[in-house]
């Protein structure tokens, strides 16, 4: 097993004939992913990578048997890329594109809430399940399979943990791009209920970073319902205050909310391990599974 | 992007909120400009901080002289790092009683929500933790939207007479269009001013956009410069970096590809420490123009000494990545130490353009802490 994506993901990319599109696409296929339609509003009857390309995304669903999209269109185009691909009923859409208005997240989030669908993103490298299928942009030939699930806002900070895993031997069930912006689609309370779950994951690594109250109400979770170990980071300890450290959600406000050290009480507290640094994930890593 | 009170008041304005009248002047040749207000005013400084009023950037003026004396101090003084460019002058009016009103972008509920308390002028935080009651929230679902009965629920829960509620109301929905209107995460009037007849005025005002959403905003985009400070910031902008000034006793810089690593580097350094005085996210596109011109923007400050690149990409080629710091250090090497690690497609081809640099001052580190530790061994050996 492994979550949200595997060899029966069906992929539809949006924004498929565009430089990133086109180039991640080649990449997925490569990996394994299966990519069964692109979409492109006006080129379709075109293909990439021998990949049918569709107007819309209700054709490319009516055609095929896709179950999830991936976003590569520019931030400015991503609410509606997403409302479409939920009017087309796909179940999971991962958006990658970073500086996604707010406010066209705050209506993504919701309609997406009520209709049941998950979206995962803005600003993320998308979800990889190592062997079985990757949607997004992420460099695959760090992951390996094994037993650790991966949820993180950032994606450098994921990469540096993935890499110092894989070359200690520990592989991943499947890493999980949040994304670094205000409103994630889904956020660490959305995703740790599938780790828990998931037979294949034998431990959880949970990469946050500060500003917001993700991680506390994580802690606050995983206290009632999570029993697998679960090994956190919180980055951007020595941040300056009240300053943006470049993703939007990254900001402790001016009266301490977002701070790391709440955040790691809190989940301390929850029993979760508490890295330093990514080094120490691994370290910790090794000795819980 | 926080807005100084002056533009914040001209949206205000644009949609309809009571600002009363004020003029903007920029040096004391444009004082006169002011004579359209009636006396007395309030010389406002406009920094884009908080504390305006305990550095003494905010005064009444009373007459023609006390405005000429207010105006000459304040232009020019210095508020928390920002230097006064601008002053706000407007007419000051008898006010009642002091209300706070806000709408922001709450992140756990992922909506706006308005706070309301009859306690305004004060900062809401230290309102909030003497007396949580004295302030009042009110989700706004976005397929409901902001109804009459909001405006109504917040004034009885700050027993407010309902003689109020055509005029708070009215406040409240102009407040919202501005709020969905501009992007904003933050409109917030403190105080709202009660006149005497029951009137309410925005006294003060205060606008923050989402960045993300500026380029529907040229008005706004057109401002953002003016508002900061920093020409590090400034000119790494053009080249679409994010330029984060850090600790101010710090002398080590960053550069990485990702806000996550740059926090995560930032960390292990002031654990080992070392302290940051400022970042650069590249952002995408670590080419070798971008790494020459972000390390040249990075070492052009006096006061930072060494340089950490950390790049890791999945496909970042890092013969580009090498490429640039060989550029940088041909066409303008300044002998500060860099340290490079990166991680990603052409690794030994970067690694080589590196070596043939035979420079002892700038070395390749192969890994995040193994870089950590080149620095802090110069620091300790220089």
């Amino acid at each position: 097993m492994s979550i949200l994506v595997d060899e029966n993901t069906r992929v539809v990319v949006q924004g498929i004939t565009g430089r990133e599109g086109a180039f991640h696409t080649e990449q997925m296929l490569e990996y394994g992913t299966k990519v069964v339609a692109g979409v492109t509003p006006g080129k379709g009857g075109q293909s990439v990578c021998g990949v049918p390309v569709f107007d819309t995304v209700r054709e490319a669903a009516q055609a095929t048997d896709a179950n999830t999209t991936v976003l590569f269109v520019p931030a400015k185009f991503t609410a509606s890329g997403v409302y479409e691909a939920m009017d087309a009923g796909l179940p999971l859409i991962l958006t990658i594109a970073e500086h996604v208005p707010v406010h066209d997240m705050m209506g993504v989030y919701h309609i997406a809430k009520s209709i049941g669908c998950r979206v995962v993103g803005p600003n993320s490298f998308g979800v990889i399940s190592p062997g079985k299928a990757k949607v997004g942009f992420m460099a695959h030939r760090i992951f390996l399979p094994g037993p650790v699930g991966i949820l993180s806002r950032s994606a450098t900070n994921c990469y540096e943990t993935v890499h110092m895993l894989t070359s200690r031997g520990i592989g991943q069930s499947t890493c999980v791009g949040n994304g670094g912006d205000m409103i994630p689609g889904s956020t660490f309370v959305d995703i740790l209920p599938l780790f828990e779950a998931d037979e294949e994951t034998k431990a959880i690594i949970m990469i946050g970073e500060i500003g917001g109250s993700e991680e506390e109400l994580a802690a606050a979770y995983i206290k009632a319902n999570v029993t697998k170990p679960v090994v956190a980071l919180i980055a951007g300890k020595n941040a300056p205050k009240g300053k943006s450290m470049g993703h939007a959600g990254a900001i402790v406000s001016a009266d301490g909310t977002g701070s790391a050290q709440s955040k790691e009480t809190l989940l301390r507290e929850a029993g979760v391990h508490i890295a330093e640094s990514t080094v120490d994930i691994v370290r910790i890593v090794a000795d819980v599974l | 992007m926080d807005l100084m009170e002056y533009k914040a008041k001209e949206l205000f304005g644009q949609y309809g909120l009571p600002i009363g009248e004020q003029v903007v002047v920029r040096d004391l040749q444009q004082l006169p400009q002011a004579k359209e207000l009636r006396f007395p005013l309030m010389v406002k400084a406009q920094v884009p901080v908080g504390g305006r009023g305990k550095a003494g950037g905010i005064q009444p003026a009373v007459n023609e002289q006390e405005l000429e004396q207010h105006a000459a101090r304040i232009l020019g003084m210095d508020i928390k790092g920002h230097t006064v460019k601008t002053l706000l002058l407007t007419r000051l009016v008898d006010i009642d009683s002091e209300w706070y009103l806000s709408i922001l972008l709450d992140r756990d509920s992922k909506r706006p929500v308005i706070i309301f308390s009859s306690q305004g002028g004060m900062d809401i935080e230290d309102v909030a933790r003497r007396n949580p009651r004295a302030i009042s929230r009110l989700m706004i679902r976005s397929d409901i939207g902001l109804r009459k009965y909001g405006a109504q629920y917040l004034l009885n829960k700050q027993g407010i007479d309902s003689a109020y509620l055509p005029a708070f109301w009215e406040l409240l929905q102009k407040l919202y269009r501005l709020f969905c209107a501009y992007d904003c995460t933050l409109c917030e009037i403190n105080p709202v001013g009660v006149l005497a007849g029951g009137k309410l005025a925005a006294v003060d005002a205060k606008v923050s956009i989402d960045d993300s959403a500026l380029y529907r905003h040229a008005d706004i985009l057109a401002f953002r410069d003016e508002m900061e400070n920093d020409a590090n910031v400034l000119e790494a902008r053009k080249f679409n970096f994010l330029y984060i000034p850090c600790d101010a006793r710090g002398s080590i810089a960053v550069i990485s590809n990702g806000s996550g690593m740059i926090m995560s580097c930032i960390d292990l350094l002031a654990k080992n420490g070392l302290n940051v005085k400022a970042a650069l996210d590249l952002g995408g596109g670590a080419t070798a123009d971008r790494i020459c011109e972000a390390v040249r923007i990075v070492l052009s400050n006096s006061d930072i000494k060494a340089l950490f690149i950390n790049i890791f990409g999945g496909i970042t080629r890092c013969d580009e990545v090498a490429g640039g710091i060989r550029r940088y250090v041909e066409e303008y090497d300044t002998g500060k130490i860099i340290v490079a690690r990166f991680e990603g497609t052409n690794k030994s081809q970067g690694i080589e353009v590196m070596d043939q640099l035979g420079k002892d001052y700038i070395l390749f580190a192969d890994g995040l802490y193994e870089g950590v530790q080149v620095l802090v061994e110069r620091r300790d050996n220089p």
